[in-house]
């Protein structure tokens, strides 16, 4: 059959449909969540002074650096440029103290990169969150470094808060409720208290949560699911028993429940895609936090809470809405 | 008439349209007529190569039901009777025919006014000997839409669903549904009297069944033709701008709250028949004046055009003859889409004639077209938060990629309307409608 059209003329591109594409990319995805944490880190610089700024740099470098190790080393294209680890590195300083030595920041961020995201082969395809891998085995390793906390000394402004000298978690854990009762529950939410850079401060946590949100780069489920879950599951043991547990509020002003919520357990691969299965993540991870932050080994249950929930990730995935023309099967 | 069911999708900016809604294009000097849709299923052509023919006269026709007859678009002389590419890159027998550049009728065309009239059988007939097709997907001859199946389909006789349903809802579909159609909303705005004679045609062809007008959000529906159609009875259903809205297997489901049940089903099925507002009027101008379709509107955009322009254009066009007469387009395109920007094909030359089925021509320059990279799915959701048919496409394409397709069909991958929803949000920018198809398309070899 002869050729009904030549094909000498130029060329046309081919290409299936659609031939539109959204503009969001994966690294809008990740330097907007990377602008959506400078709040936190900014309150960290202002609460902890430039300790914090130069921690968040040591971790971030380190991330980039592991990451274009690893991408070298096992013949991948180099995408430091998408922004995943440098946002793998701002996270991993947000959860630290200010106070730990560098090269646990740099151990911690290494492991993170490395063994909680590369090896499974890159973005997406590792089961747990890499960040909190990189903390767990830091704080299980170096307890002691991970666990020095400063008090904090805002840079203008603010009068220290002085009132208790550990972060608020280990002061009912240690000292029990009464060392938290004038504890204003301001200095919480603001952040004027001992801890980790990036926790303190549940305000500018919440300021890059609701731009995520309002940006749609997450959805509502997990945060609130998360939240709510946790809140009212401290809320019924306040109100059996008020003398052992605290307010359930002060418990999600506490501790890296806000950051956790935002920003850990809506990481990009770790965590279910369907709605149902976001809810259920969400419950799961704010009950674990409380059952470990109640009666636990640790003293912050988040990043474990988190951890285990990511592991049954795949499992949640299969709770689905139903498809489009699905008829009943026949027994 | 508000929605029965909301959906999932996307929202695009909305697109300007540029004023009069219709223009009628230029003769062409040539036009190229395919004998069918694809290779094995042509009409025998009836015309031979030398002959003298007339606008309307037929060329070619089957006794397939399912073919619908090819007509002259232009007066002129047959030149040649030849396999020509389509627009899915296959090879149909086409008849292609020199203009003389005046454009003779075949017959007079005679409006007759009491068409409504005449018995169900003679509408029928004037509708297949017209050629008029209802663009689809699936792409039929209207009048094979019209007619009431007539096997029962097992499958659903096994799982409850009532066998072989009469049709009992007439959906005119309105909505533009893509960026780069604009041309429903066109002709409810100027065509209101063959809206109207239309609807009456399938109240009578289809005696019982209702009818519901389905438009877009942005009022396209005059006042005069909104009470006329309450005489009528007809119901209109004002849907948001939202895609993939004007999709069937959505649209159905908007209106009615039924699903078509898929894999194998059809609207028949659930009593559904859907019809194009465009293909209306073509309904109307075959049975009021006995005229074959001998023309499409459609709309072209793209490639540093500011606004949707609709075009009356003589089938069998050849695209690049269209685009240089037309003369609308400001830059060089290097991609040239039949149908809308979201599930058009892209053609990979301009020398593709305008069928029955071409409803619009996207064209797009080198900074327009969009590529797709071979990057890793991160597992963001994206997809999944948006599929109208509430699939996990993340999963469907790794499988299709790694040619797991019994999996992925476990997983529904024949649930997939082709909307291609997923490739639009992916932020890594996969080909996810591609994946999605090859993997139907492994399958459908088993
Ligand atoms: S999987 Fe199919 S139905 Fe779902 S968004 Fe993709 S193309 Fe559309
Ligand atoms: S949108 Fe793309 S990257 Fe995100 S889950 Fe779907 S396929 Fe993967």
């Amino acid at each position: 059959m002869d050729r009904a059209i030549s094909l000498g003329k130029p060329m046309l591109r081919v290409s299936v449909a659609p031939h539109i594409l959204q503009k969001i990319t994966t690294s809008n995805l990740m330097y907007n969540t990377l602008i959506a944490l400078v709040p936190a880190l900014l309150a960290g610089i202002y609460f902890f002074g430039f300790a914090a700024l130069k921690l968040a740099l040591i971790c971030m470098v380190t991330a980039v650096a592991c990451e274009a190790g690893m991408q070298g080393l096992t013949g991948r294209k180099l995408a430091i440029k998408n922004g995943s680890g440098l946002l793998l590195g701002l996270l991993f300083a947000l959860i630290c103290s200010p106070e730990i030595p560098w090269w646990t920041a740099v151990a911690g961020t290494a492991i993170a990169v490395i063994l909680g995201r590369e090896i499974y082969g890159g973005l997406g395809n590792n089961p747990f969150n890499p960040v909190l891998v990189g903390w767990a085995v830091a704080r299980i390793s170096w307890s002691d470094h991970m666990t020095t906390w400063i008090m904090p000394e805002p840079l203008f402004g603010l009068e220290p808060g002085g009132y208790i000298e550990y972060p608020p978690l280990e002061v009912i854990r240690v000292d029990g409720l009464e060392a938290l009762v004038d504890l204003p529950w301001l200095d919480l939410f603001i952040g004027n208290v001992p801890g980790t850079i990036g926790t303190v401060s549940v305000a500018a946590v919440l300021i890059g949560g609701i731009y995520l949100l309002a940006r749609r780069i997450i959805t509502w489920h997990v945060p609130v699911s998360f939240l709510a879950s946790a809140w009212l599951f401290g809320l019924i043991f306040w109100l059996i028993d008020p003398e052992t547990y605290a307010n359930p509020t002060i418990y999600i002003l506490s501790g890296w429940m806000v950051l956790g919520a935002f920003f850990l357990a809506t990481d990009k691969g770790t965590v279910p895609v369907t709605g149902p299965g976001m809810i259920i993540f969400g419950i799961g991870c704010g009950l674990i936090t409380m059952i470990i932050r109640y009666w636990g080994g640790f003293v912050d249950g988040v990043a474990f809470a988190i951890l285990l929930m990511n592991a049954t990730t795949p499992l949640l995935d299969r709770v689905r809405p139903r498809v489009y023309g699905r008829v009943k099967e026949v027994a | 008439m508000g929605p029965k069911a909301s959906f999932r999708g996307v929202s695009f900016p909305p697109q300007k349209v540029s004023n009069p809604a219709i223009e009628d294009a230029p003769l062409p000097q040539r036009v190229v007529l395919p004998l069918g849709e694809d290779r094995d299923r042509v009409c025998q052509p009836v015309v031979e190569v030398g002959e003298q023919v007339k606008t309307g006269q037929l060329v070619g026709q089957s006794a397939d039901f399912l073919l619908a007859p090819v007509h002259s678009s232009i007066s002129g002389r047959v030149t040649d009777i030849r396999p020509w590419f389509d627009q899915k890159g296959g090879e149909v027998l086409s008849v292609i025919v020199e203009s003389d550049g005046i454009d003779s009728w075949q017959e007079e065309l005679r409006s007759d006014e009491r068409f409504l009239e005449r018995a169900t059988v003679q509408i029928l007939a004037d509708l297949k000997a017209s050629g008029v097709v209802e663009i689809g997907p699936p792409a039929m001859p209207l009048h094979a839409k019209f007619a009431q199946p007539e096997r029962p389909k097992e499958f659903l006789f096994l799982v409850g669903i009532p066998r072989a349903k009469m049709v009992d809802t007439v959906i005119i579909n309105g909505i533009d549904a893509e960026p780069g159609m604009a041309t429903k909303k066109a002709i409810l705005q100027k065509n209101s009297s063959e809206i109207l004679a239309g609807i009456k045609i399938i109240q009578k062809l289809l005696g019982s069944a209702r009818v519901v007008l389905a438009v877009g959000s942005n009022g396209s529906l005059n006042s005069p033709l909104t009470s006329e159609l309450a005489g009528l009875g007809v119901r209109v259903f004002q849907g948001k701008d939202k895609y993939p809205l004007g999709l069937n297997p959505i649209l159905i489901k908007c209106v009615t709250g039924r699903e078509i049940p898929l894999p194998d089903g059809s609207e028949q099925d659930i009593g559904v028949a859907v019809v194009d507002a465009v293909t209306l009027v073509h309904l109307v101008e075959a049975v009021r004046d006995r005229k074959p379709q001998v023309e499409k509107v459609v709309s072209v955009s793209g490639a540093g055009m500011s606004a949707v322009k609709n075009f009356k254009v003589r089938l069998g066009t050849v695209i690049s003859d269209l685009v240089e007469q037309l003369e609308v387009l400001k830059g060089e395109p290097v991609k040239v889409i039949a149908g809308g920007a979201m599930t058009g094909d892209a053609l990979f030359s301009a020398d593709i004639p305008v069928t029955k089925e071409t409803d619009a021509l996207v064209f797009q320059t080198a900074g327009e077209a969009k590529s797709f990279s071979p990057d890793a799915c991160i597992n963001c959701g994206m997809c999944v938060r948006h599929c109208p048919a509430k699939l996990l496409p993340n999963e469907l394409s790794k499988y299709c990629e790694f040619s797991m397709f019994e999996e992925a069909r476990d997983e529904y991958l024949l649930h997939c309307i082709e909307c291609g929803i997923c490739a639009y949000v992916c932020p890594e920018k996969r080909p996810m409608l591609h994946l999605m198809r090859y993997g139907k398309r492994e399958l459908s070899l088993v």
